[in-house]
């Protein structure tokens, strides 16, 4: 969950009462952004990309237009711009218009949770504009601080004295910066970028520290974010449906964390604990299509939506269906594993049988009475299976799961659906 | 202000050793005690520490006691009452919700300056109130563990605080030995300590950190008090990418790290630990370097190539973690704690193939589960057959569903079209077994079944003769019979056969035709003895014996009951259908209400079939003319009902056709009007007591919501096709040859019909009757339009080479009428065209010379569509006694209307 650009890090920026660059959405007329030309001198054109997206003006993702001309090219070039960093390809969708700040200065300011620290961790520069991990350590201050008083001016003031900061800046820095901390720690924040800042005279000569570009991330769990009113949609493009819906399901009382790994995959694998979670997308790799954690004891009715809905989108792709975790402390197996039977069985009443092998490894409480429930769901079904407990290796496990797709995929479907008198059906 | 602690950390640490992490002599206040969680975790963790909690907290319960095999804990309100009332704890577990974290953890520390050790169980927390949890355990001096943590234990002062770790049964993973723990994941904990046992390696102390953003007690802290721990030899380390705790940690022992997360890099947010995101340099790769770097080795340990030093081994699967730690300790000149207790093979402790051929690496065979799980799985597995949930069962239904788009009918997921194929007794397999079954299955269900049909000398024949000769149709015919077999007609058998399942289970059988298979006599005491055996030998019983010998049947329960004495014939009866039930009843398909109930159906379905036929056919030795030791010995159920519709020996094409007709109409779904029937009788008589269905009452429900609209219908075009035929010299209506121009005697009355219908119209008339068996509110609208069920039996019938004028009349008319504008495109010919077609070619010539007269030819219709339907409402009823609710199918009154 993350929000980027001027456009709604002004919006946030004006909580606090911190000065940021003037900036116009796509749907500005050619009269304001003429009018903002002629205040600011230019305008920068930027895309808008949902959610986190990093390196855009090394990307040449960033227009500069000194007239309205100019600023109307770069807003159509710019306007369904593309960008690829890392694995991740995002489409932008509209552009904003910021007024130039004409500075001497740039400073780089963060506020993050520092696990070298255990504290949150300010960092400051004075060399803004450019990607922190290209600027020399020496030029950088990481300065950890009490969240129980929050970030001081005198923690500020001591940054960049150790920098060596213009003179000039470090007043205007020291009284506006630590409102940032009420940004970040009053709203559920995990990180907050400001890069640049720069430092704008007014009228008087004096500097004014003005945000010229924003990054936060927010904590999902944390729900303060929520007190800013931001529109839905800004983070609706990190979800699909899938897991839209399973996240209206997400409260303390057991996991319901999903990320869908490959939509055309073949094993469907319901995964308990963070720590499987992490093994079995570690070694089922594309074969999977999701990856999920709906460990800490969910209640009956919980896990039975959570199974009703992963069911719903992706059990006829599937060939496996994969029910996996170590050896459960508090998780009772016998409510999980009876919901996701009954939520199988429902799944079949009103969609009809599709070929579908199940693999089971699990241990915990109620462990017997839980596999005796899906045993008995899956003979009810005519379903072949073969279901494990802690004592086999879950690694093997895993790959026996993926041995049992490789089958399916050369005849084994066929099999099973001739057995249950259905098509083949889907892709597999 | 800080408070001071271990001298060599530059903030506050207070364990110096893992000995002090959980003791015998903590004690413990858990907030929220009474929440859902806490009250089955706390009571066993309680009892494994000899009762460490002295009490808890759960705001308005105050007065209330959590029980635990150790003795109740008292709840108090407030931490302040607890403390009040004079117990001194020092370490406070959480159990709160994400939002009150925060506030426990800082009254635990307002309140109590005993207070050392937190242990956070909240998962979800916001960053926000752990980075301000942190900071007051800083300023206070207090050791914090988690959150989202399982808490800690200790096999060696067997103590567990503040979760679950080791889960119900802490004892099956906590073996004192030398090995410590230390987890990212909960789980995993327990499950490395499960793991290294079977190596041969015990646990000291395990700790579950937590993999929030916040981790209090982190891997330097761990490093150091593992160090200081006398008893810890070495450590197990699990970690996750995400975060710097392991980056700068020296370990003075050795440790096996396991890093699994390479693959989360792809992840663009957390998914399962909220803390497993790396920023970039501390994702997987980078923790396996830090770990390769402080062991001195250069590559991940594997089983195939074991990497390792006395320092230690970096491992990427949890599974290799004892290999690598025994290695490793081997180098350290250190032998496991103690011989392992097993191996980590894969072993299935539940598996079936469904008869699928599985290559032989996939084919596991089921193992024996370690105690105490053998014996548990060892009682399940006694528990015998399919148990359903229970539902509102109004138009709903778990043995039929017609498919919208083609208005095909399946039951028990077999299409109409495919049971059409099946002999009559395999499809009252499929309708109360769920499938079809084999060969011997349909002996066993002719003989069962056929058992019952001669009623010579019963009530039953009396009444149904009675209804007869008062003008009744043939469902109430039928009605009047089956009204008599009643509960107490087989309650004998249904106990019986109740009595065989127990001893069949008992005995591990585990195939029922399986005749090798040695029951012993003992299984039975006197009572059951009397059950099931007559003092002289029954004559039904022995008519009944010889009829399995002559067909050559299989079945373990009936050679049993011949061994142990002279049989009932209930008891033959019950041992043939729990026969035909074991299969199913096994594997789960079929409940054992419904394999108890087996006998009682064969009665029913044995009478209708009988009570269809005038009683001057029942006679002692025969039925319809066939000798009772043919009847129970050599006929199929599929002939015995055909002969008893047509009154006369079928030929081959008649008995396909035959159980074509009864196959097509065994269901038309739940929303059928015979199916709403059944199932309102089943719902009046309350199937959450499945025991008190009346079965046959049930049966009555169906008959009486069949009648002359419904089920009688298919005389319509029956009389249609006769009215077209009758005064053209028809003799064999299978021969292709028959000389007819069906085209042009099909226009030819297309057109009178399109000008007896405009000339209505013209003079304002009422209209002309809709014609018979063709169109269909589905099948409709296109230039040519299909009834699939109807080309299926004509594809089905042109392959075995059979052909039917009849037949092929309707799909000429239906060309003619559209060719001659009676209709705007060519209609369909539907499916109940196939059945006139059917059962008036089986009976043409029987009607041609007079020895049927036209209503003995409808009441023939009517009884064919009560044979399938029969059966269809069989499984119906019984589908519905198994799943269904009292009173279930009502109508509640807002969905009912007046209509003045």
């Amino acid at each position: 969950m993350q929000v980027t650009g001027m456009l709604y890090g002004a919006k946030l920026l004006r909580f606090v009462g911190f000065p940021s660059a003037e900036v116009l959405g796509a749907d500005a007329s050619e009269e304001e952004i003429g009018a903002l030309i002629e205040r600011c001198g230019q305008v920068f054109v930027k895309p808008v990309f949902k959610g986190g997206v990093g390196k855009k003006g090394k990307a040449g993702l960033l227009g500069r237009a000194r007239d309205l001309k100019t600023a109307l090219a770069e807003k159509e070039r710019l306007y369904f711009a593309k960008h690829t960093y890392g694995t991740q390809t995002a489409k932008a969708n509209g552009v904003t218009f910021e007024g130039g700040v004409p500075a001497e200065h740039e400073v780089y300011f963060s506020i993050t949770d520092s696990t070298r620290y255990r504290a949150p961790m300010m960092t400051l520069s004075c060399h803004g504009g450019m990607d922190i991990e290209e600027v020399d350590g020496n030029l950088i201050a990481q300065v950890p601080f009490d969240p129980l008083t929050g970030l001081k001016a005198f923690v500020v003031a001591n940054a960049l004295s150790a920098l060596n900061a213009p003179k000039a800046i470090i007043s205007p820095l020291v009284q506006q910066l630590p409102k940032l901390w009420e940004l970040y720690h009053g709203f559920g924040m995990t990180t907050l970028e400001l890069n640049p800042i720069r430092m704008k005279e007014d009228g008087k000569g004096r500097l004014i520290p003005v945000a010229c570009d924003f990054k936060c991330g927010f904590d999902r769990d944390d729900p303060r974010w929520q007190r800013l009113n931001l529109p839905a949609n800004l983070f609706a493009v990190d979800y699909s449906d899938f897991e839209q819906e399973i996240n209206q399901l997400r409260t303390y009382q057991g996991q319901s964390d999903v990320y869908v790994i490959n939509p055309s995959g073949t094993i469907l694998a319901p995964t308990f604990g963070g720590g499987a979670n992490s093994l079995v997308s570690e070694l089922l790799g594309d074969d999977a299509i999701i990856s999920s954690d709906f460990g800490g004891n969910p209640p009956y009715e919980k896990m039975k939506e959570v199974a009703r809905i992963c069911f719903k989108h992706w059990l006829k792709q599937a060939n496996v269906l994969f029910i996996i975790g170590g050896k459960s402390n508090n998780t009772d197996i016998f409510e999980t594993f009876r919901a996701i039977a009954d939520a199988l069985r429902e799944h079949f009443s009103r969609h009809g049988p599709t070929p579908l092998y199940v693999v089971i490894g699990r241990g915990g409480p109620n462990l017997v009475r839980g596999m005796g429930a899906m045993r008995d769901t899956f003979d009810a079904l005519g379903l072949p299976y073969r279901i494990f407990a802690f004592d086999s290796d879950i690694s093997e496990v895993i790959q026996y799961a993926r041995a049992v797709d490789e089958w399916m995929k050369a005849g084994g479907r066929e099999q099973i659906a001739a057995s249950l008198g259905v098509a083949k059906s889907a892709a597999a | 202000m800080r408070m001071p602690g271990l001298p060599d950390f530059p903030y506050y640490v207070g364990v110096g050793s893992l000995a002090h992490v959980a003791t015998r002599e903590d004690r413990v206040c858990v907030l929220n005690i009474l929440g859902g969680e806490s009250s089955e975790v706390t009571p066993v963790g309680h009892a494994y520490s000899g009762g460490n909690v002295v009490f808890g907290t759960a705001p308005g319960k105050r007065g209330q006691v959590l029980e635990t095999p150790a003795g109740p804990i008292p709840v108090y309100n407030n931490v302040l009452e607890g403390l009040n009332e004079g117990h001194r704890f020092n370490c406070g577990v959480v159990y709160l919700p994400p939002s009150a974290a925060r506030d426990g953890v800082a009254e635990l520390i307002r309140v109590n300056p005993e207070l050392r050790k937190i242990f956070i169980v909240t998962e979800k927390m916001a960053v926000h109130d752990s980075r301000e949890i942190r900071a007051l355990g800083q300023q206070n001096g207090i050791d914090i563990f988690g959150g989202n943590s399982l808490g800690v234990a200790d096999a060696w002062n067997r103590v567990r605080i503040g979760g679950a770790l080791g889960g119900d049964h802490p004892e099956e993973a906590l073996r004192r030995g030398s090995i410590a723990i230390f987890s990212n994941s909960g789980n995993f904990t327990t499950t490395i300590a499960t793991y290294l046992r079977m190596a041969g390696w015990g646990t000291t102390t395990l700790i579950s950190s937590g993999k929030d953003v916040y981790i209090h007690f982190a891997a330097a802290e761990f490093a150091y008090a593992l160090d200081h721990d006398p008893r810890s030899k070495a450590a197990v380390l699990y970690a996750e990418p995400g975060g710097f705790y392991e980056r700068d940690v020296d370990f003075g022992k050795p440790v096996v790290a396991c890093v699994v997360g390479r693959w989360k890099k792809k992840l663009t947010r957390a998914v399962g630990h909220a803390g497993a995101m790396s920023g970039g340099d501390d994702d997987a790769i980078a923790k396996e370097r830090w770990f390769l770097d402080k062991f001195g080795v250069d590559d991940i340990f594997t089983p195939e190539r074991p990497v390792f030093s006395a320092r230690g081994a970096v491992v990427t699967n949890i599974a290799h973690i004892p290999a690598a730690l025994t290695a490793v300790m081997d180098q350290n000149g250190v032998a496991p704690d103690f011989k392992p207790e097993g191996s980590l093979a894969l072993k299935p402790w539940f598996a079936s193939n469904v008869g699928c051929r599985l290559p032989a690496e996939l084919d596991l065979p089921v193992v024996t589960a370690m105690a105490p799980y053998d014996e548990q799985i060892a009682r399940i597995n006694r528990q015998i057959g399919a148990t359903l949930p229970r539902q509102n069962m109004k138009d709903a239904s778990g043995a039929s569903q017609m498919d919208a788009q083609t208005q095909v009918t399946a039951l028990h997921g077999t299409s109409m079209l495919d049971a059409a194929q099946h002999p009559l007794e395999a499809n009252i397999g499929l309708a109360l077994l769920h499938e079809p079954g084999g060969e011997n299955d349909r002996k066993l269900v002719s003989l069962a079944v056929g058992a019952e049909i001669n009623l010579h000398g019963t009530a039953p024949l009396i009444a149904a003769q009675a209804a007869r000769t008062a003008g009744n149709a043939p469902n109430s015919i039928a009605a009047a019979a089956l009204a008599i077999v009643g509960p107490n007609r087989v309650e004998r058998a249904r106990r019986a056969a109740k009595l065989l399942i127990d001893i069949g289970t008992a005995a591990g059988v585990l195939d029922a035709l399986d005749e090798t298979v040695d029951i012993p006599v003992s299984a039975v005491d006197a009572d059951e003895r009397q059950l099931l055996l007559t003092t002289a030998p029954d004559v039904r019983a022995e008519a009944l014996l010889a009829g399995f010998e002559a067909r050559g049947a299989r079945s373990v329960f009936v050679r049993w009951l011949r061994k142990l004495g002279n049989p009932d014939a209930n008891a033959v009866l019950a041992a043939i259908t729990t026969t035909l039930a074991w299969g199913p009843l096994r594997r789960k398909r079929i409940s054992r209400y419904t394999a108890e109930s087996l006998p009682w159906w064969m009665c029913l379905f044995g009478t209708q079939i009988g009570a269809s036929v005038e009683a001057e056919k029942h006679v002692s030795d025969a039925f319809c003319g066939i000798a009772m030791t043919d009847l129970l010995g050599k006929r199929s159920l599929t002939e015995i009902a055909c002969i008893a519709l047509l009154g006369q020996e079928p030929s081959a094409a008649d008995l396909f056709a035959f159980q074509t007709l009864v196959g097509l109409l065994l269901s038309n779904g739940p929303g059928s009007i015979t199916g709403q029937g059944a199932k309102g009788a089943v719902s009046a008589d309350g199937p959450d007591t499945p025991a008190r269905v009346q079965l046959n009452k049930a049966m009555l429900g169906f008959l009486s919501h069949s009648g002359y609209a419904h089920g009688g219908n298919g005389y319509e075009g029956v009389a249609f096709l006769i009215e077209r035929f009758a005064d053209i010299g028809l003799t064999d209506p299978g021969n292709a040859a028959h000389g007819i121009d069906l085209a042009a005697h099909a226009t030819a009355f297309a057109r009178r019909y399109g000008e007896d219908r405009a000339t209505r119209k013209n003079v304002g008339a009422e209209q002309a009757q809709a014609l018979p068996c063709i169109n269909h509110p589905v099948f409709k609208g296109k230039p040519v339009n299909v009834d699939p069920r109807e080309a299926f039996v004509h594809e089905l019938f042109r392959q075995r080479g059979e052909y039917n004028v009849f037949h092929e009349y309707y799909r000429a008319l239906v060309q003619a009428l559209y060719e001659e504008n009676v209709t705007r495109n060519v209609f369909c010919v539907n499916v109940d065209a196939v059945i006139a077609a059917l059962l008036l070619k089986m009976l043409w010539r029987r009607y041609r010379n007079g020895s049927l007269s036209s209503a003995a030819l409808e009441a023939a219709a009517f009884t064919v569509f009560l044979y399938g339907r029969m059966i269809g409402s069989a499984a119906e009823i019984d589908d519905h006694a198994n799943r269904g609710k009292n009173m279930d199918t009502r109508t509640p009154q807002s969905a009912c209307r007046f209509v003045a």
